[in-house]
């Protein structure tokens, strides 16, 4: 397998955007080959979860393809809940890592709000169970409340703990240009005033509406290429150095430990191991936090902190920009948004971003080696990916 | 009404919900199961009360659980207890949980034991 | 002749009992005044949401058109017994909500319109409402429409609301749903928040002027976007559109 290098980003901004799904993709993969300079590429793959039932669009890869006009190049949609950003990285990987193509272009994009609310709460509940979960009314956030009550009682995470990692990152979106909140929050505002209820109500107890993520549209590109088409090009060479991804059982309560993620686990050795780096090599990394919660295990997941003590770095602020490993300094999915589809991209563009020390104010300085972690479904289905810089 | 759990005719192993291939021996053909009804009781493992319901639930909140079984297998279910405590006793009956449109859907709701 | 005229036309002259104004703390740390606003006040609000009356998302341009119509009404007095309350964030405005007495027992709630999103401002003006109605003007019940899918979930279903179907809601007439005093009871403790007094100048810096909303929602750049993808998506409309306003270049 050759070595695959990144080559070119792209973003738009995440909010609500008014564009045809087809142009929200369309629109950063011309940003990212305008940032690498190149004008065509051999394949395109599209990562999108909803366009065929929210947006009434699907084979989406077919429509992108001709609106950027780079037919008669290959091009594919990618579907896996909401570690489809990832995954179309990985097959992107795949196919320059093979020697089958050159440069390939990874595109994800979603948008999430053609329709109202309580319809996008019934799209992402479509990746449950059908009949052991989806029947009783299950979404996602019920799965991760019933999940974060028992990580509460078995490791004595508080809603504090919760409210930090809302804090930490919807402020930390307030440096990123393209993020989707762009209102900072306070501990009092959201936790201790006498009004914290009406503020923060239960979204599904015990999570509250500032531990969820906000339903964004938004788009989000990286284009992959071999060493030989990288040294070309006068950007700092990232290497997508480590590619893993690692299933788990469907149904939420047929899990081996109801407080383990073990698809992230899996993942990250994988990813881990393909790069031959250790989680203490990291030095930023891009985790889903599509709840409050999931940040904090997954950090311990990945192997950053020990099993249950994540909750004690976050409150050492080992976790912030500044702090020994800082996590989700672009906003996270809480702060950024999470236009499924993209998400998993826009983890990539954040991490690629960084690792080429051009991301001003929010910069890890130093950043050498970055992760990101993809979470589809309830975590049965999870894509880790693993940056470094060369040279 | 039952809700089935499916036994692995080759070697026993049981499933809930239904796979294909047998998730211990790996060995069976499709529909090579026998469906066994759940037991009733068992006990609360986690649980929630979910306010921001899907589209045709017409109620303002709605109490979700994960039980453990007797028989060891866990179940996710609707919860209609007032004060539920993780490790209460629970007993189980098959219920309408849905209405989409107009299809009924079935399901396990558990009341205190 | 004329001052004869003008009284028939007005609305008889009821004094309701006032709004004694409060302040909540917001997720962002700040503190936010919700208080009364007079007659005199209502024409700098105006201009804030007009602008609205052209955002077609969340259904704020009826919501706006139908406030607007509603405050010009309560200023050139042809709108018996409204009343107006604003929310403000050091001064700027955050929220507009407003309702009428029907009679002694019965309250209608009219518009609740959020010029700041993402802190929830919405919430807090509507709960100020229900407890003008039911705390202050001792109302035993508050008939209450929503024009938009948020309103909905967040009124009718989260404090389940009573159908009065048979009551057609001035709101265009549609069916009303209603706050009876037992579900306002029920509801106190997520429904009656706030603090009382407001800190003297917290309080001076709202009187003193309604500044504008420093983040409204805004129609899309491209107005055409906006309907390009869903009613029209070969942009055949938006061609067209661009072609005439060029004069059929």
């Amino acid at each position: 397998m050759r070595d695959v290098y990144a080559v070119g980003i792209g973003i738009t901004s995440f909010t609500r955007l008014e564009y045809p799904l087809s142009e929200i993709a369309a629109y950063p993969a011309m940003m990212a080959l305008k940032d690498c300079g190149l004008s065509e590429v051999d394949h395109l793959y599209v990562a999108n979860m909803g366009g065929g039932r929210v947006n009434h669009q699907t084979a989406l890869a077919s429509a992108v393809v001709d609106t950027l006009s780079l037919t008669p190049a290959g091009a594919e949609t990618i579907e896996n809940g909401p570690a489809s950003g990832a995954s179309a990285i990985k097959q992107g990987f795949l196919a320059v890592a093979s020697g089958m193509h050159d440069v390939v272009l990874v595109t994800g994009a979603e948008r999430m709000r053609e329709v109202n609310n309580l319809e996008v709460t019934e799209f992402v509940a479509t990746l449950t169970h059908p009949l052991a979960e989806y029947v009783y009314g299950v979404t996602l956030p019920s799965l991760a409340a019933m999940f974060t009550r028992l990580y509460m009682e078995r490791y004595g995470v508080t809603e504090r703990h919760l409210a930090m990692v809302a804090v930490k990152n919807q402020n930390a979106a307030l440096k990123n240009e393209f993020a989707h909140l762009q209102q900072p929050i306070t501990i009092e505002g959201i936790l201790d005033s006498p009004e914290a209820m009406t503020n923060n109500p239960y979204v599904s107890e015990p999570l509250r509406f500032f531990d969820c993520c906000p339903v964004s549209d938004g788009g989000a590109c990286i284009i992959l290429a071999s060493e030989e088409v990288a040294r070309k090009l006068d950007r700092p060479l990232v290497r997508l150095a480590g590619v893993g991804q690692a299933t788990d059982t469907h149904v939420v309560h047929e899990r081996e430990s109801p407080t383990d993620l073990l698809a992230v686990r899996g993942a990250a050795e994988k990813a881990f191991g393909m790069a031959g780096l250790t989680p203490g090599d990291v030095d930023v990394a891009e985790l889903h936090d599509a709840f409050t919660i999931l940040e904090i295990v997954e950090s311990e997941e990945v192997g950053f902190f020990p099993k249950g003590e994540g909750h004690v770095a976050l409150e050492r602020g080992e976790t912030a920009l500044g702090g020994k490993l800082p996590i989700n300094v672009s906003g996270g999915l809480k702060g950024r948004g999470h236009p499924v589809g993209a998400t998993g991209v826009a983890q990539a563009y954040e991490i690629v971003h960084q690792l080429r020390s051009e991301a001003g104010e929010r910069q890890v300085s130093g950043a050498r080696v970055g992760l990101t972690l993809n979470f589809g479904g309830f975590g049965n289905n999870v894509v880790c990916l693993v940056f470094a810089r060369e040279e | 009404m039952e809700i089935y759990a499916y036994k692995c005719k080759r070697c026993g192993h049981l499933h809930y919900p239904y796979r294909m291939v047998c998730r211990n021996c790996g060995e069976n053909e499709h529909n090579e199961f026998d469906p066994v009804p759940l037991p009733r009781e068992g006990k609360l493992l986690t649980f929630t009360v979910l306010h921001s319901l899907p589209p045709d639930f017409e109620v303002p909140t709605l109490g979700l659980a994960i039980v453990e079984l007797t028989n060891g297998l866990r179940v996710t279910g609707q919860m209609r207890i007032d004060a539920p405590a993780a490790g209460m006793a629970v007993r189980g009956e098959v219920e309408l949980v849905r209405t989409e449109g107009y299809d009924e859907r079935f399901g396990m709701v558990f009341y205190p034991a | 002749m004329a001052v004869d005229l003008e009284k028939i036309l007005r609305p008889t002259e009821r004094t309701l009992p006032p709004f004694p104004a409060k302040y909540v703390t917001l997720a962002s740390g700040e503190d936010m005044v919700i208080r009364q606003v007079a007659r005199e006040e209502v024409p700098d609000i105006l201009p804030y949401i007009e602008p609205l009356a052209h955002v077609e998302r969340d259904f704020y341009d009826v919501v706006a058109a139908r406030v607007y119509a509603e405050l010009l009404a309560y200023v050139r007095h042809r709108m018996q017994d409204e009343y107006v309350l604003v929310a403000q964030i050091d001064g700027e405005i955050g929220a507009v909500v407003n309702g009428r007495a029907v009679d002694e027992d019965t309250g209608m709630s009219l518009h609740t319109l959020a010029l700041r999103r993402g802190l929830r401002i919405g919430a807090h003006a509507f709960a100020a409402k229900m407890e003008y109605h039911m705390d202050i003007l001792n109302q035993k019940e508050v008939l209450i429409v929503a024009e938009s899918p948020i309103g909905f979930r967040r009124w009718m279903i989260e404090y389940k609301l009573e159908k009065r179907f048979d009551i057609p809601h001035e709101l265009g007439g549609v069916p009303s749903w209603a706050l009876t005093k037992e579900l306002f009871e029920a509801a106190r403790g997520s429904l009656v928040v706030g603090r009382r007094p407001v800190p003297d100048d917290a309080l001076a810096k709202a009187k003193e002027r309604i500044l504008p909303p420093s983040d409204p929602p805004t129609p899309p750049e491209d107005l055409l976007a906006a309907t390009r993808s869903r009613y029209d998506s070969t942009g055949t409309a938006l061609m067209s559109q661009r072609w005439k306003q060029g004069g059929g270049k």
